[in-house]
């Protein structure tokens, strides 16, 4: 039985009919067109489907999108648009931290996350703040790069 | 000597696709769909070997939203092998797959498919379907699958022996007879998956001629056209891969032919509507994976420290069908374990052996990191217990600049610095200060430890039947810029911005005005799949040749409307001078409008193109097979720390060094790097699937239990060393990088463990509980 929800997101208000077992992240994807966070595992494993709900970093493949009723949720791309990245975007951008990109929004949303909470992180709370979000691609290396360059800007 | 005047190429120029992919990433296949487009599903055997006696899909059949549902008696029952580097009908490769078949071989094999209109529906009607098994006994150990007696996993193979190949140089026996030491080892890898991050997906479409055409995340669009009209029994002309414009990740994985691409495809012609499948992770962990590998390995050494005999034998579990085992196993004996290091005598014998577990696959390395493994662990222990420095030792041995290929006698070393990649790394790691082994002090003990790879070719590699031809097409816009479209996929390297660098440097634009068009198998030349360390090399060659083809046509027209002679002009920046005199320049874009537009007079400069040729599209084309892919020499140096109260070791630096001819995007190149020792430390410590020992079921089917290293564990020093030496038949002397970066972090840990607590484990992944046992603490 579907039922009649309504989702803020990225300060948009959106009327739609879930099945009640429907994740935050199916949802996203599947109704909304907001492709940004991606299904990597639908497990709480990856960190790909990384959003914020309520001004906290979640999986939001571990989420029914019925308990997010009522709570602002923000997706990548309620950040920045191609003309206008938010400054993380932009350095993830200029220190090469994007390789095949599949990571690269959760983990870009996480980073937010970390530098909203603390925002001079060091090294170590870095590679600790973003140890749920996967990356086979680039060895965080440069990840880890563009976080401390965009804090320090 | 590398020329030095570049403009583009050697820049760190920024990735194309990254602005995209900050913002949401729409190019991915994931987010690919079609109006009116069902959901497919398969249902998978709980059995690792059983034989299906009877399908009952009345029910499922009878769910409101199901529009198809397919057995093996309603698939084309065509024997096929997934590798998509080999045509299909080759003869080097055995074909025993089906894309439904009634003989499960490994838990997990898709039995039944069924299109719904959602997703929840297509799962529910799975349910519904009935099946009735006759289990049969199963085997997962590849020494128990050989013994008499065990069950037969295809019918006919004896003992589940698939191939035994071998080779061997001079007379191994009397090498050994000459050797004043002997060492002799065991050494074993396990089943590591290659975790690209965007699940497989594909959606096919069939139209009313039976056209089919299909959108997926595969890693090789020629590859899928061919394999899919072979399984479907159609032509190719009736199969059209469309190039998405980036993939999620592959790291070999995605140059095979899953079953959703057939079942998609089928499902579609059926319902006549688009069916897209996507996996779940659990059945992208179970699609395939890396061979796990036994392999013995026997040295003769003289005093000085010179081999007489070298002998290994290797031992690959291919699975339960044979996909990669008779290759993989081949490129790990040359490659991996053999040719590196010369030897008067060699032997070497490989088994590649039938069991009831999941798929092997490519992945990274492709048989490579199972050798070095073995090979430099070994050469480690020699070292160690004769005294000599790894180093000299290495270099003693090894090929040097100029000399013939050992694989191939054709073919020169015309590029090659193993000998800068070992003192230039081992310098930096500051090697000579390395500590005795076992002498430091403490609970948590440090260590230094290397490991060369002194010759690989992956990609051009010359077997018979391999794939190597590229194409690309490359066209002049009236603003000036070009589209250059290219098969390849470019699957997280970068490639397409290294390939845009290669063509704008050969037709002298701006690195912006070069863009990557991507395309479809109908209107693209074919390429090789990216895989094997190749696409920089071989579709970079075919790329400068196109974008050379190109630039000749544009200074044709130029010629003519600037009233000079071809040889007198050039191109930089995007415009057109006269040598010599600078004042006699025209744009790229002015030269080209007047050869789309050649009747335009207003504003026009210089006389109108006036033979055919010179009117219309300026374009290149080209589609080439390269010589041999040169081999990069490399060599890399960690320092790890062994906490020897619990087993754990961290990896602190990392120092790695790599002659890859000219560095195209120093970024791009450090990318691999980083990404590579990523997978090389998981590999070394974290990574293994496991498996129910009774039902072969995976146990180790999403990141929960697949441990693979997270921004924690990885070294927060990793130094790259590029040793640019120039490689005459690369693009601007570029050779390759991609897969040696994933062949030496294990055995370097591996022999770092040992610097540091002088304990040899000979068998990955090295976990804290085999520290443990082998520091007596268990
Ligand atoms: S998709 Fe949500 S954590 Fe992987
Ligand atoms: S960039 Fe590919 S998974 Fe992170």
């Amino acid at each position: 039985m579907k039922q009649l929800i309504s989702l803020e997101v990225n300060g948009d208000t959106h009327e739609i009919a879930v099945e009640a077992d429907a994740t935050l992240l199916s949802v996203l994807r599947d109704n909304l067109g907001l492709i940004g966070a991606k299904r990597g595992c639908d497990s709480g494993g990856c960190g790909c489907c990384t959003v914020h709900v309520d001004g906290k970093a979640v999986y939001s493949c571990m989420m029914y999108a019925l308990s997010a009723q009522g709570q602002e949720i923000v997706t990548i791309e309620g950040l920045g648009t191609e003309g206008k990245l938010d400054p993380v975007q932009d350095t993830f951008v200029k220190e090469g931290a994007v390789q095949c990109g599949y990571c690269t929004c959760g983990m870009i949303m996480t980073a937010k996350q970390l530098l909203h909470d603390d925002p001079h992180p060091d090294e170590h709370a870095i590679r600790h703040g973003i140890a749920g979000n996967l990356c086979r691609c680039t060895g965080y290396h440069k990840i880890v790069e563009a976080i401390k360059t965009a804090a320090d800007n | 000597m590398l020329m030095t005047n570049l403009n583009v190429v050697g820049k760190r120029v920024l990735r194309q696709d990254a602005y995209e992919k900050v913002v949401g990433g729409k190019g991915f296949p994931v987010n690919f769909s079609l109006p009116g487009m069902l959901h497919g599903k398969m249902l998978r055997s709980p059995y690792p070997h059983a034989r299906i006696l009877r399908i009952d899909t009345s029910r499922a059949e009878q769910l409101p939203g199901v529009k198809a549902v397919m057995t093996p008696k309603d698939v084309p029952q065509i024997p096929f092998n997934p590798i998509f580097f080999m045509p299909a009908g080759s003869m080097g490769i055995h074909r025993d797959m089906l894309i439904l078949s009634d003989t499960v071989r490994f838990a997990g094999q898709p039995v039944a498919a069924v299109a719904a209109t959602t997703v929840a529906i297509a799962e529910q009607a799975l349910q519904l379907i009935d099946v009735e098994y006759e289990e049969l006994l199963a085997v997962f150990d590849p020494e128990e699958a050989m013994k008499e007696g065990a069950p037969e996993i295809h019918v006919g193979v004896k003992n589940n022996i698939r191939d035994t190949p071998s080779f061997s140089a001079g007379d191994v026996e009397a090498g050994f007879k000459d050797a004043d030491y002997i060492f002799e080892g065991t050494y074993e890898t396990q089943r590591v998956h290659t975790c690209y991050m965007e699940p497989r997906v594909c959606v096919s479409d069939t139209d009313s001629n039976g056209h089919i055409t299909i959108y997926s995340s595969i890693g090789h669009l020629f590859g899928l056209r061919e394999r899919m009209a072979y399984v479907l029994g159609l032509p190719v002309s009736k199969v059209t891969a469309v190039q998405a414009p980036y993939v999620g990740g592959s790291f070999g994985s995605k140059i095979d032919f899953a079953y959703i691409e057939a079942l998609s495809a089928l499902l579609s012609a059926k319902t006549r509507k688009p069916v897209r499948f996507e996996h779940t992770r659990y059945e992208d962990f179970i699609c395939n994976a890396r061979h796990p590998m036994k392999v013995h390995l026997k040295t003769g050494i003289k005093k000085d420290g010179t081999f007489t005999a070298r002998y290994a034998s290797t031992l690959c579990d291919t699975s339960a069908y044979s996909t990669h085992g008779p290759e993989v196993i081949l490129v790990h004996a040359y490659f991996g374990l053999m040719l590196g290091y010369r030897s008067p005598h060699m032997k070497w014998e490989g088994t590649v052996v039938f069991t009831n577990n999941m798929p092997g696959g490519a992945f990274r390395g492709y048989g490579a990191p199972q050798a070095a493994f073995a090979v430099e662990s070994q050469i480690d222990e020699i070292c160690d217990k004769l005294g000599f420095d790894p180093i000299e030792f290495r270099l003693k041995n090894t090929p040097r600049q100029g000399d013939p290929h050992p694989f191939n006698p054709e073919w020169k070393l015309n590029s090659y610095a193993l000998d800068e990649c070992l003192n230039k790394g081992a310098e930096r790691m500051g090697w000579s200060q390395r500590a005795k082994t076992g002498s430091a002090s403490g609970a948590k003990k440090r260590g230094i430890g290397m490991a060369a790879h002194p010759l690989w070719v992956s990609g051009c590699v010359g077997f018979p039947d391999i794939y190597e031809h590229s194409g690309a097409i490359i066209r002049l816009n009236v603003d000036g810029t070009a589209y250059l479209s290219s098969a390849t996929m470019d699957i997280g390297s970068g490639q397409n911005t290294t390939l845009c660098q290669i063509a704008a440097e050969e037709l002298g634009l701006a690195f912006d005005s070069v863009r990557m068009a991507p395309g479809n198998t109908d209107n693209l030349p074919f390429d090789a799949p990216t895989h094997a360390s190749r696409v920089t090399y071989s579709s970079g060659n075919a790329v400068k040749v196109a974008a050379a083809d190109a630039k000749k046509n544009l200074l044709e027209v130029a010629a003519t409307v600037m009233e000079a002679n071809v040889a007198d002009l050039e191109v930089r920046d995007g415009m057109i001078t006269v040598k010599g005199s600078p004042a006699q320049a025209m744009s790229v874009a002015d030269v080209v409008k007047r050869a789309e537009s050649p009747f335009m007079v207003i504003g026009a400069q210089g006389p109108a193109p006036t033979t055919l040729k010179e009117k219309g599209t300026i374009m290149g084309i080209s589609s080439v097979a390269p010589p041999a892919n040169a081999s990069p020499a490399v060599a890399e140096f960690v320092e790890v720390e062994v906490d020897t109260e619990t087993g754990q070791v961290k990896v602190l630096r990392a120092v790695y060094a790599h002659d890859l001819g000219r560095v195209v995007n120093p970024a791009a190149a450090e990318g691999q790097v980083e990404g590579g020792l990523q997978q090389g430390i998981g590999f070394a410590l974290m990574e293994k699937m496991l498996f129910d020992p009774e039902t072969g079921a995976c146990l180790t089917s999403d990141f929960l239990d697949y441990k693979m290293p997270t921004a924690v564990e990885m070294p927060s020093k990793i130094e790259c060393i590029f040793i640019e030496s120039n490689e005459p038949t690369g693009p601007f002397g570029a050779k390759s990088l991609a897969e040696a970066c994933l062949i030496v972090p294990a055995p370097a840990i591996a022999n770092a463990i040992y610097n540091a607590i002088g304990v040899r484990i000979r068998s990955l992944p090295i976990t804290p509980e085999k520290i443990l046992a082998a520091l007596g603490k268990l």
